[in-house]
């Protein structure tokens, strides 16, 4: 077997045995998509450094760590910036060249709806959260999303967008729910009892984590962070979010979003945390 | 060279980027004899080159005794990216632009007192080399702005270009009081200033507080206020003025040198303010700032800050006060006389002849 080993390396044979190869994934995860990664945060950093008030006054006069950006200068908390700090000063966040600073709280929903359900698409998409104002966007086609506050949840009937929750199901289409736990409990209590439930999955804050089996990673500012896969651990949306290990807590980065440019935020007060590869799938996990 | 004149020579120059290096050596020694303004301070600039576009350099021209004279040189390009400056600086054409953006009709230089004459045009001979090595052959030329007629005779030369700009307006401290001043005044004006300072003074409404080393102050409702004013304007061509961050600001009005004239709402709104720098020769009148009307700002603020400054000035007996250039007439309506600025630039190949 040892002989097979090294004969399959030396002649690039891949590993066909399943715990091999899943390590064999992480080790992948360590060295290329981890440098993908890693590279795709250092040019947020740089970007943000070269272009957007909040992060040039913080870093230049104070410090950063990882990377240093002025010699001798290193910050506290490695240069992340605790979330309600970084709300109250938005009109910095956005680039000298011009931009929105307004927070998008349900960015990043779209690409991580498959993960979390295990459906490629539902027909209507409700968020049910009184931080989130705008419907999610970059759905599949054929889905359509749409935002109810937990107050209007329980007003069965009157509510616009619990009629058209009903008239979905009353179709045998299906409807997610996304949001508080107890917000999609009252929502599916308003419902007629004779319809199907709606699918849900519930919202997990970095400081009050739940328990699954479904979930995704949530937070007002920077929108959704992260999603519960089968194997328990809370994977990060890695195309778009980098999460750094800091003295503050878990500081997280949105990647691809340039205005508001939110980069190492300390969510929920800053959690403390580690980053590493799940032993299953390979990508990004926090554990806090 | 005799003995003498060696131990008088300008010995060389040196850059210092105050972003990342320390004072230069003798600067303490410098500050107590050239008594320059606030704005020199190296934490300042400092702070201003991290947040500018165009950072300025320190430039120091040294002899044996200590610095002689030193220049804030802005490194300036022709495309504005909007982009901070880099820490190092980018290939390409670039000029340099001597002044000291924060002091309206004043020039980047300050020198030491006893250095008049071939020793201060040599200082600046010196300089002008020093940047032309540091920054490369990108470097197009010098561009001095705020020249008064005492400094335009060691800058200007063969080859060099001059011409007369804005000019700024100066006025004589030479009253025993404010009614002194406000005699010196025509009748309609005198007759205005004392309206609008009575009508503030009487402002129930209004929270006028003034003073040095003010730590009372939102740094940021301030910077916006200034930035907010400036944008009202329109931009004149060849401005490299980065707009006023936040954090300039809070480490600037808590000098003791710099007061603080702040006009606040009841509800805490920070209406009009005006900064004062402090100096034995020339207290200059900085940043004014104030909202639009159309925003509920209040009208005569602009006549009441110039009240309450000469005031000041007469009673500290300051002999000179510098507000700049702009709104020129208003000025000398005031008792300002204007003060003949010019520009001069030398092209990169007479730069240090």
């Amino acid at each position: 077997m040892r002989a097979w080993a090294t004969f399959r390396r030396n002649h690039g044979i891949p590993c066909t045995n399943p715990v091999t190869a899943v390590a064999h994934c992480s080790a992948m995860w360590n060295s290329l998509a981890f440098r993908l990664w890693r590279a795709a945060y250092l040019r947020a950093v740089s970007s943000a450094f070269a272009t957007v008030p909040l992060y040039r006054e913080t870093w230049a006069l104070h410090g950063r760590t990882d990377p240093v950006l002025v010699p001798g200068k290193t910050g506290s908390n490695g240069g992340a910036l605790p979330a309600d700090g970084v709300h109250r000063r938005l009109v910095d966040t956005a680039p000298l060249a011009g931009g929105s600073t307004e927070p998008d709280p349900a960015r990043g929903l779209a690409g991580l709806l498959t993960r979390a359900t295990h459906r490629p698409s539902h027909r209507l998409v409700v968020i049910v959260d009184s931080d989130v104002t705008r419907p999610p966007t970059g759905l599949p086609r054929g889905s359509r999303g749409c935002v109810l506050h937990p107050d209007a949840a329980t007003a069965a009937g009157d509510e616009p967008v619990i009629r058209e929750v009903v008239d979905t199901l009353r179709r045998g289409e299906r409807v997610l729910t996304v949001g508080e736990g107890k917000d999609l409990d009252a929502l599916t209590a308003a419902l007629p009892a004779q319809l199907p439930p709606p699918d849900r999955v519930p919202h997990h804050r970095i400081d009050r984590p739940g328990t699954g089996p479904f979930g995704l990673l949530h937070d007002p500012l920077l929108g959704y962070l992260g999603v519960l896969r089968e194997c328990g651990r809370l994977h990060v949306d890695h195309w778009h979010v980098y999460v750094r290990e800091t003295a503050g807590g878990l500081a997280f980065t949105v990647l691809d979003r340039t205005s508001p440019r939110l980069v190492d935020v300390l969510i929920g007060g800053g959690v403390p945390g580690e980053v590493h590869a799940c032993p299953k799938h390979g990508s990004p996990v926090i554990e806090t | 060279m005799t003995a003498a004149s060696a131990r008088t020579a300008v010995a060389a120059a040196r850059i210092c980027d105050p972003r990342v290096d320390p004072a230069p050596v003798g600067w303490s020694e410098f500050i107590g004899t050239a008594r320059p303004h606030a704005v020199w301070d190296p934490d300042l600039l400092r702070i201003e080159g991290w947040l500018a576009r165009n950072p300025p350099l320190l430039v120091t021209v040294h002899d044996a005794d200590g610095i002689v004279a030193a220049l804030s040189a802005l490194v300036c390009r022709p495309t504005r990216t909007p982009r901070y400056a880099p820490r190092r600086p980018r290939r390409g054409p670039m000029w340099v632009e001597v002044s000291q953006p924060w002091l309206s009709g004043l020039p980047g230089i300050v020198w030491r007192p006893e250095i008049q004459g071939h020793r201060l045009h040599a200082a600046v001979r010196a300089a002008e080399r020093a940047l032309a090595r540091h920054l490369g052959p990108g470097l197009v030329g010098v561009f001095y702005r705020g020249v008064g007629p005492e400094l335009l005779p060691e800058l200007d030369g063969h080859g060099r270009i001059h011409r007369r700009t804005d000019s700024s307006a100066v006025l004589d401290n030479t009253f025993a009081d404010v009614d002194e001043w406000l005699a010196s005044l025509s009748k309609s004006r005198r007759a205005g200033l004392r309206r609008q300072h009575r009508r503030a003074e009487s402002d129930r409404t209004l929270l006028i507080r003034g003073g040095p080393g003010r730590t009372d102050i939102d740094a940021a409702a301030v910077a916006d206020l200034l930035n907010d004013h400036r944008a009202r304007f329109a931009a004149q061509a060849g401005d490299t003025r980065s707009p006023v961050a936040a954090p300039y600001v809070e480490a600037f009005v808590r000098r003791s040198d710099v007061h603080t004239l702040t006009y606040h709402d009841t509800d805490g709104r920070l209406l009009a303010l005006n900064i004062l720098l402090d100096h034995r020769d020339v207290v200059v009148k900085q940043h004014w700032a104030a909202l639009p009307r159309e925003d509920e700002g209040r009208q005569g603020l602009y006549f009441d800050a110039y009240v309450r400054a000469v005031r000041w000035c007469i009673a500290h007996r300051r002999p000179r006060i510098s507000s700049g250039r702009g709104k020129l007439d208003v000025k000398t309506s005031m008792g300002f006389a204007p003060q003949d600025v010019h520009g001069v630039i030398a092209p990169r190949p007479v730069m240090g002849r």
